[in-house]
């Protein structure tokens, strides 16, 4: 055996592999984020055209997409385990928290591909380049490292609860709504060139404090 | 069928001395009592843990694999003398039990080369191949578990239980679904390990209880006795 350090990064490593593989053999999540993503975007300029000019709404509408394409996915990665019943499987082979940790990388990159190619499409369907790359590009980080964090979350707390579908939802609003609220302010500052430093700050905190509460509480969520 | 070779460095890991001390354990699922206050102590060899269905055999796995965390008592699981606290144990307990189950959308191989690798293994595809042979599987390494009949699935489970060699056994119902060439695989693996792994076997078939040298009779309220 390697050391404690070792092991858990070879167990995140794992873990973080293994959600790769069996999402690429399923595309359980990826196909439905799309499908959500690419046909509401369509909609929208079919119905509204180009929103160029309104920061306001255009902002809004792509951390709504955001949040709507990936929240079923991202939040399911614990359920399935308990559905597909492989979640003795994973707690004989790493602890909670590298468990998490895994869930969480691939989260993350979940996001990042969804990101890959919804943004692109919003920017072109709504013709509205952002001002500043490298602000947006650090709000959409940022926002998608609380999201992912927020999300990551949930999906643990719900996942071997009996009414998981009412508590998704009551876990979920008070968890992403402060994600959600401080990444549209940001991006919608950053569309009329206002500051993005509250924001940023915002977002950058609570992914980590999430993430902090998190790793503190997933030793003891898989307790029977 | 590798029952007669097994691989170098499950054979080092195995060497570890493992026990399991059990005192005033019970367990309740609410208000519902689902074992009995148990006290023993094991140290080496086989034991085969044997009671009516809902007597508590599965839950006293659990216990002993640090999945649930007893209503009373307590359990010390020992190997080479040090203390293992119920978080730690995943590392020195190879686990087979009905309840345990794989990525249907991976192959047999996949799934084990998953596990010895987040187990911390330092050749995850070797150990897996290894585990695989073991069970007289490696002909159906590559197929999807989804693919897969329930008897091979529970060699898939007994496969994973043996990654690495752990010093402690604990198996849930080990013949389950398995043909008699699987079951005259299990018999002789268990055979080859026992001198130096501590092996606990939650069984009723009298075939599987016949290979202890102890045993140990869970009475359940609810159910009634076992013959």
């Amino acid at each position: 055996m390697r050391n404690d350090a070792s092991s858990s990064a070879a167990a995140i490593w794992a873990i973080l592999r293994k959600e790769c593989r069996s999402e690429w053999r399923t595309r359980y999540g990826i196909s439905a984020a799309l499908l959500f993503s690419i046909t509401t975007l369509t909609s929208v300029s079919f119905a509204v055209g180009r929103l160029g000019d309104r920061g306001d709404i255009l902002a809004a509408l792509l951390w709504i997409v955001l949040l709507f394409a990936s929240l079923a996915a991202l939040s399911h990665s614990f359920v399935r385990e308990v559905e597909g019943r492989t979640l003795t499987l994973l707690r004989l082979v790493a602890s909670p928290t590298s468990i998490a940790i895994g869930k969480l990388l691939f989260n993350l990159l979940f996001l990042g591909v969804l990101e890959l190619v919804t943004v692109p499409l919003f920017l072109v369907l709504m013709g509205a380049p952002p001002p500043h790359w490298g602000r947006f590009i650090a709000l959409l980080g940022l926002g998608s490292a609380a999201l992912a964090a927020s999300s990551t979350l949930v999906g643990a707390l719900i996942a071997q609860t009996r009414s998981r579908g009412s508590l998704f939802a009551a876990v979920s609003l008070p968890l992403l709504l402060p994600v959600l609220a401080a990444a549209v302010a940001g991006t919608r500052a950053q569309w009329s060139d206002g500051s993005i430093a509250a924001p940023v700050e915002m977002l950058a905190a609570y992914a980590l404090a999430v993430m902090a509460m998190s790793l503190l509480l997933y030793d003891h969520l898989w307790e029977d | 069928m590798s029952a007669g070779h097994a691989p170098a460095a499950a054979v080092e890991r195995a060497s570890r001395a493992a026990t399991v001390e059990v005192r005033s354990l019970a367990h309740r699922y609410g208000s519902r009592l689902a074992l009995e206050p148990q006290t023993f102590r094991l140290e080496s060899g086989i034991t085969a843990v044997t009671g009516a269905n809902g007597s508590g055999k599965s839950t006293l796995l659990r216990i002993i694999a640090g999945l649930l965390r007893p209503s009373e008592g307590e359990v010390r699981v020992t190997v080479d003398g040090r203390d293992l606290e119920p978080g730690e144990r995943r590392g020195s307990i190879g686990l087979a039990t009905p309840e345990l189950s794989f990525y249907e959308e991976m192959t047999a191989f996949e799934n084990l080369e998953f596990a010895a690798e987040a187990h911390g293994l330092a050749a995850p595809a070797r150990a897996a191949r290894e585990a695989l042979e073991r069970v007289g599987l490696a002909q159906r390494a590559d197929d999807r578990v989804g693919a897969l009949s329930s008897g091979m699935r529970q060699r898939v489970r007994l496969a994973f239980a043996s990654l690495g060699g752990p010093p402690l056994l604990l198996l849930d119902e080990p013949g389950s679904h398995l043909d008699d060439e699987g079951r005259a695989t299990l018999e002789r693996w268990i055979a080859l390990v026992a001198p130096r792994t501590l092996v606990v076997l939650a069984t009723n078939d009298e075939r599987e209880w016949r290979l202890a040298e102890r045993r140990i009779q869970l009475r359940g309220r609810d159910l009634g006795h076992p013959a």
